[in-house]
Order: C-alpha cells, then structure tokens, then sequence
C-alpha cells in the first residue's frame, strides 16, 4: 500500500470511527450546499425567466434619428410625434449594433403618411416577422400580410368601414398603389390608428430606401444594465438618439437585482453559520483527538503530514457534503422554480462543481482554526492528557 | 569500547519557575538497557521526553547518535524520532480505530511506506500472529503492550524508549514484556532507555540510575555474570 493510499485509508477510518460527528458535518455541509445551490438555480432560472416575461412587454431600447422630435413609448404608452423628417440608415444602424457586440431582437420601422381616398392617415412600414416576434401582444383579425398586402388599425378600419379582404388604394408622391387588406390588428395602442405595410414597399412609395425613423430593440435581461447597452450603442451612432423604456427597463432590472440580492444575502448568512458549526464540531473532534495527535507527532509525524491528514478529512467530507448538496439542491430548485414560475429549471451540471466548491470552502476554512490547533499541538502535554 | 549514543552535559528543562531536570551530566553507551528510577515528579519522563527529541532543553548540550539535538526545530525532531526512536508507553496509546496490525502500519507510514507484510512479522515476533485484525478494544492489556512494542520497533530505531511499559501489567505480563524486549534487544541492537517505578523492573536493565528532584543522585552497574 502506497501512502496515498494508507492516508485515504487512515482518513476513511476515522471518519467511519466517528460516524456520528461525520454524519453530522455531513448533513451540515450538504445543507450550506444545498441552499447555495437551489438560490444559485433560482436566481439563474429567474433571469431567464424575467427575461422571457420582459419580451411580452416589447421592446425596451428606441433609436430615433437626432433631428427627429420623436418620443419613445411601447403598448398603451404614448409614442410621442414626428416633428420633421429626419431618418436612420439602416446599414448604419446594422453596422452599429454588430460593432457594439449588442445582441438583441429588433424591428425596423418607417412612418409616413399617405392618401386613403380623400384622407391622409399615418402608414408604417414594417418587417412583420419581426413585429410577431417583438410585440407578441397584437391582436389580428384575419392573416399576416403576404407582399403586396397590408394590415390595418382596428381604429382605422372602422373608420373607413375596411375589412379583410379589401382592396385599398394608397397615394403617394407617385402613381398609386393598390394593396389587399389581409388582416385588422387591436392592441390598444396608437397601432389602432396606422395602416402597417411591408416595409420595403413604404420604403419605395416613399422613395426612401434604406431609410428607417425608428427601430426598436428587445436587450434581453442578462445582469448588464440596459443604461449601459444604451450607452455602448450611443457611442456607434453619433447621428442618433438611443433611449431607454424606462418603465419596463427599470423595474425589470431592479426587481430582478434586489430578488439576487436578497437571495445572496441568505445564502451568506447560511454560509456564515455553517461554516460556525463545521468550526465547533471540527473543533471538538481536534480535542477529543489530542492524544491521538500527540501520538502520531510522537511516532514521527511532522505538522505538515498531521495538517494533511486533517486537510484530507475535510476534504473528503467537503466533497462528499457538496455532491449530496448539489443534488438536494437541485430537487429544491426544481421544487421552487415549478411553484413560483410554473417552470422546470432544467438540468443544471454546470452548477455541480459550484455546489462542490462551495463546500469543500466551508469545510476547509470551518477546519482551519481547528488546523491551526493540531500544528501547535504539544506532544508530550496532550500524551499526558491535558 | 562501545560508542556512546547519548551524551549530556549540563542538561537542564524548566517550566517556567519549576526546574524539572537540573543540569545533568550523563553519557549511554550504544546497545545499554538503561533503567531511570525515581519517585514521581523527580525528572524522569521529563529526561526520557529530551532524548527522544519530544521536548526542548532549556539549557545544556545534548547529543543523540552524535547529533546535537538543541539544533533541530520541530519538524526536524519528528524527522528524528521517526528515523532514530522507538517509545513504549505506559497506557499504550494505541489509536482505537485501527487494528493491530494498522497500528503498527501507521509508525510505518510516518517513517517511509506501510508494509504489510512487514508489520505482520513485527506482530508475530511479539507473538500475536493471530491476533491482527483485532482492535485495542479487543486486547488484554498485555497484548496491547505487545503491539506497542511491534509499533516501536517496526522501523529498526536505535534507541528503545519505555515510559513505565509495564506500569498498567501484571507480574505475568510484565516478565513476559521484559523478556520479549531483552530478546529483542539482542536481535535488534538498540539502546533501551526505561523509565520505572519498580526495582525489579529495573534490575532487568545494565545500568539503574535514580534520579531525585532533577538530580541523578545515585547510580547501580549490574554485576557481569559469570
């Protein structure tokens, strides 16, 4: 038997000697890990989570030229008036977000106005699967328009008596256009009052191409404040304006912040007191085995290959704590993230060795007062007993 | 003549106001049996804890093997009493989890490399071959001695320390101890340093010295017989 090996044997044998004490370390370490390991789950599983229930409330980044008077807004929020023609080129915008690194869904749009029969009403041109995907909340009578197609605002279509499947007629600068109404869309918001079209055929009628007045981007919720992206992507687009949403921004990152933070904080107070109780039990197990010290630093032992026994022993119970830890912790998670999201928060692997560093931290530093004893321990006054 | 594998001038261990082991003179010669005698608190254990590099002198010279103890700091005196010290303890100090023969493994494992069939010989030399897998729980207090002498001995030390081995023994036991240990002795060539109460204990030894309040105050040769 080599040494490594006699140590893992010496170290298995005086735990299973104690199995009372060891099992006790053991319930608390897997407790601290546990604990840690379904908060850590939770809190990731809820900025997805959060993330997920942000996009149902549309975009939370606008870019609207500089010159353009343009108030931001999404669903039931005001969006403001277009005070002079002002537009963003699209490839500017394209080349903009890929050098700022900002990975978000976007929506292209360009308003207008054009002639319906004898009115003008506002038009929007718009790239409608973006628009299914960005503001899922719209409500559409009929279908999504094929090219050559178009849909129009509940508001609108009453107005001038439209419905699916009618042929309108658009005038612009040009030679009008004729457009089949493929569906009436409700949101509740001033998209009852537009007519929405490709947004290349806008771009055309309008003899606009390339030419976008705002797009609209969803930054996903992932720890860095949207203030910040806003900023990043500012600094690409000196000709624009990047603002936030700040209704749905703010209080999406700050529940989400103060919900992490109130967990970390648990989480540090559980720490806290299992790390006291590995020190209280360790330490009583370091005098309950003096003699045993004493005798081994007596036969020959330095304080080093005493420390490495007792190294081993914590290390041994850390791992095991953080394995049983992990899985406990991931049954936990399961069980809170099903009863508050509804949702099951997935294998997490990944998380595996958190849970197992996280508990074999707390083993070694719970132990290193007691450590700290056996290196000074005197062999002769703890062979007699005292 | 014999080399002389302990030598002391002047040896003197304090603790704090109490003066243990006042300045003391004496030299062992390699492969003695050396018995200490002397009432309790006259500095014995405290001498044979000095020579076994379990304790610091306060003052004085003290070389073991011709080395100079005083030079070593911690780690270098459990270096030196894994290599050079064997010690046999009154209340045997057997860890209670291990069995015979882990117990005498573990002097192994801090001297080099747990041998197992090397500490199977060890425990049948003292003659508990059957007795291996048993814990200290389940030996008399005999055999327990017994394995303390197959631990002590296992790394052929040069120097036999016994603290009262036979102070917890009955008279049957405690010759057949002495006995094993003076077989041994003449297997192994060690030096045997043992402290006791009993003067028939002692007269097993070469040389009887008696110590008095820190001081060697008398000292007995055994006559050579024949």
């Amino acid at each position: 038997m080599n040494r490594r090996s006699w140590l893992i044997h010496l170290v298995f044998r005086a735990l299973a000697h104690r199995a009372g004490r060891t099992l006790l370390l053991l319930a608390v370490l897997a407790m601290a890990s546990s604990l840690a390991t379904a908060l850590g789950i939770v809190s990731f599983s809820m900025g997805k989570r959060v993330a997920e229930e942000v996009r149902k409330y549309g975009a939370n980044l606008v870019v609207v030229p500089n010159s353009a008077r343009l108030d931001v807004g999404s669903g039931g929020l005001n969006f403001g008036v277009v005070s002079e023609p002002a537009y963003l080129r699209q490839e500017q915008v394209d080349g903009a977000l890929t050098k700022s690194g900002l990975i978000a869904e976007r929506s292209k749009h360009l308003r207008g106005a054009l002639r319906l029969g004898s009115a003008d009403i506002l038009v929007e041109g718009v790239d409608f699967v973006e628009i299914r995907r960005l503001f899922p909340w719209w409500q559409l009578q009929g279908g999504w328009p094929a090219p050559g197609q178009v849909v129009v605002g509940s508001d609108l279509a009453s107005s001038f008596h439209l419905k699916v499947g009618d042929t309108v007629e658009l005038a612009g600068a040009g030679e009008p256009v004729r457009l089949r109404l493929a569906g009436i869309v409700a949101t509740g918001g001033e998209e009852d009052g537009l007519l929405f079209l490709h947004l290349p055929e806008l771009q055309k009628i309008l003899d606009l191409d390339g030419r976008l007045s705002t797009v609209r981007l969803l930054v996903p919720a992932d720890g860095v404040s949207l203030r910040v992206r806003a900023a990043t992507l500012q600094q690409f687009l000196p000709q624009a304006r990047v603002t936030e949403v700040r209704q749905i921004a703010r209080t999406s990152e700050g529940l989400l912040a103060k919900v992490k933070l109130l967990m970390l904080l648990v989480t540090a107070v559980v720490l806290l007191s299992a790390g006291s109780s590995v020190t209280g039990t360790m330490s009583t197990a370091v005098l309950e085995r003096s003699r045993e010290i004493g005798l081994m630093k007596a036969m020959g032992g330095t304080r080093w290959e005493l420390l490495r026994i007792f190294a081993a022993e914590a290390l041994l119970l850390g791992v095991a704590g953080g394995v049983v830890g992990y899985l406990l912790g991931c049954g936990i998670a399961q069980f809170i993230t099903w009863t508050v999201f509804g949702v099951s928060a997935g294998i997490t692997l990944w998380y595996a060795p958190v849970s197992v560093g996280v508990s074999l931290l707390l083993a070694l530093l719970g132990s290193l007062g007691p450590m700290i004893s056996v290196f000074r321990l005197d062999p002769v006054r703890s062979l007699r007993g005292e | 003549m014999a080399s002389m594998i302990i030598e002391t001038a002047g040896l003197t261990k304090s603790y704090g106001e109490i003066r243990a082991l006042k300045p003391l003179d004496l030299t062992v010669p390699e492969g003695e049996w050396l018995s200490v005698m002397g009432h309790s608190g006259s500095g014995k254990s405290t001498l044979l804890n000095l020579v076994g590099g379990l304790d610091r002198p306060t003052a004085g010279m003290l070389k073991v093997g011709g080395e100079d103890l005083l030079g070593r700091d911690e780690d270098g005196l459990a270096r030196f009493r894994r290599e050079f010290v064997g010690i046999i303890f009154q209340q045997h100090h057997l860890i209670p989890y291990l069995n015979a023969l882990e117990n005498v493994m573990l002097a192994q494992y801090f001297h080099s490399v747990p041998d197992e069939a090397e500490a199977r010989s060890a425990l049948e030399r003292v003659g508990l071959g059957h007795r291996l897998k048993n814990r200290p729980g389940e030996l008399s207090g005999g055999e327990q001695q017994r394995v303390c002498i197959a631990r002590a001995i296992i790394n052929s030390p040069r120097l036999l320390l016994g603290d009262e081995p036979t102070g917890n023994l009955d008279h049957g036991s405690t010759t057949m101890v002495l006995e094993l240990l003076r077989e041994l002795r003449v297997e192994e060539r060690f030096t045997i340093i043992m402290v006791t109460h009993n003067q028939e204990v002692a007269a097993w030894g070469d040389r009887t010295i008696y110590l008095d309040d820190g001081v060697l105050v008398r000292e007995e040769k055994k006559l050579v017989e024949g």
